[in-house]
């Protein structure tokens, strides 16, 4: 549901990923984490929801 | 800079990714350096406060994972 | 419906002086056109205070909050809906209340009708389905449904879910409305219309928290935008903080909101921040097939696991 709310604004839908993974599956949890890399590799650098950081004059 | 690396802000819950995370490490297998680890005692802790707060400091991406 | 009026005194009367209940809320006239406001009625003399028309738009279970008397609540749909998301969250007791329903026809917008008039408006009446509107440069009626608020016009839920006593008869409730088409019409945008649009929609905001706090859901002693270790989101005008303020304030009420309209209504530059509760709603609707507020035995959506709840967002 939040993930859907934060596509409703406007956000990329592989900004945010949710994953089981069990203490036994190291195999899953490196796949999951190139598989993961890959995608936000693909969307490239974030520029939303980015609070930059305060001008200071 | 060569080339753009993602940031990406993982919370793993300490009982399950975050073990797999850790077997993972001791057998030695290789992936991605992108990821940045929060652990968590439990998946039930994390609040949507958590990834906005990740996103807000400049995260590219975030992951849960139980 | 401002034909209520006597019968709702009269009923809180009697309640009052029974001792059934040590006090009533409703509405009583405010200081100016459209701005009926809450009260609180301990004596039954003064009963006679309490009013009921079209301007009674304020959600009256956001002051239920843990009282700990005996009280009387005048109840539309929404309230009422509400009133069960409390008991639900136990932040009152069922046999402290007694629920006096109020079939709603829908409650008129003044921001509609200050955009339709010229000069001060002195005052408005209704007479049926008919506003007429006394302003400082003449008088102006309307239809009702012209000036109705817009959650109103699309309310599947006019007649309240639990009451004790009733002030009238059931209204008929509507049925082909569609509540969502205007979250529909957001979710065919692709994501960089979405995100303009809601940086247009957001702008205005000046951050008063009035959406927060005309909202019966909103009752946490410490509100996450007042933390400040950590803080979680910042307290100027910031695009960004402004965007977070409203995005987790929608997410808190996801499950619990019922478009009561409260949040609308109360903001000072007309911000239509339900959008964001209407789209938790309608994936509420759709994923979970629930509907906040319509029973007392059912656990809401986000509190309760089910075996066949959707996974597919998780790897």
């Amino acid at each position: 549901m939040m993930k859907n709310l934060l596509e409703f604004m406007g956000v990329e839908p592989d900004r945010i990923h949710f994953s089981w993974i069990s203490s036994a599956e190291s195999t899953k949890f490196v796949e999951v984490v190139n598989k993961i890399t890959a995608k936000v590799k693909a969307i490239g650098p974030n520029q939303r929801f980015v609070k930059q950081a305060a001008k200071v004059a | 800079m060569s080339e753009w690396e993602p940031k990406i802000v993982s919370f793993l819950c300490n009982w399950c990714s975050y073990g797999a995370a850790d077997l993972a490490g001791v057998s030695r297998m290789q992936y991605a350096p992108n990821i940045r680890v929060v652990r968590i005692p439990c998946t039930g802790r994390m609040s949507p406060k958590f990834a906005l707060a990740a996103l807000r400091e400049g995260a590219d991406a975030v992951w849960v994972s139980g | 419906m401002s034909t209520y009026t006597d019968t709702m005194r009269e009923t809180a009367r009697r309640l009052l002086q029974e001792c059934k209940v040590e006090l009533v809320i409703g509405f009583r006239r405010g200081s100016r056109p459209m701005m009926n406001e809450p009260c609180l009625v301990r004596k039954p003399e003064d009963a006679d205070q309490l009013v009921w028309d079209s301007n009674c738009g304020i959600n009256l279970a956001n002051y239920l909050t843990n009282r700990k008397e005996k009280i009387g609540i005048f109840a539309k749909g929404c309230d009422s809906r509400n009133i069960v998301t409390h008991i639900l969250e136990n932040k009152v007791q069922r046999d402290q209340l007694t629920v006096i329903g109020v079939p709603c026809l829908g409650m008129i917008d003044k921001r509609k009708i200050a955009a339709a008039t010229e000069g001060e408006i002195l005052e408005v009446t209704e007479n049926g389905d008919t506003i007429t509107v006394k302003t400082a440069a003449g008088e102006k009626q309307f239809a009702k449904a012209e000036v109705m608020q817009q959650n109103c016009s699309v309310c599947t839920h006019r007649n309240p879910v639990i009451h004790d006593e009733m002030i009238a008869d059931p209204v008929p409730e509507q049925t082909d409305v569609d509540p969502y088409a205007d979250v529909a019409a957001i979710d065919a945008m692709d994501l960089e219309e979405r995100w303009a649009y809601f940086d247009d929609l957001l702008d205005p905001c000046i951050r008063c928290y009035a959406c927060r706090n005309a909202c019966p859901l909103c009752y946490c002693p410490t509100c996450f935008v007042d933390e400040s270790k950590p803080q979680w989101v910042g307290k100027g005008q910031d695009a960004m903080d402004v965007r977070t303020f409203h995005f987790l304030r929608a997410y808190h009420c996801a499950g619990r909101c019922t478009d009561c309209g409260a949040c609308e209504r109360a903001c000072p530059v007309g911000i239509n921040m339900r959008l964001l509760t209407k789209k938790l709603n309608k994936d509420c609707k759709e994923l979970y097939d629930w509907e906040a507020g319509l029973s007392l035995d059912k656990r809401p959506a986000l509190d309760s696991y089910q075996a066949n709840d959707p996974e597919n967002f998780i790897k």
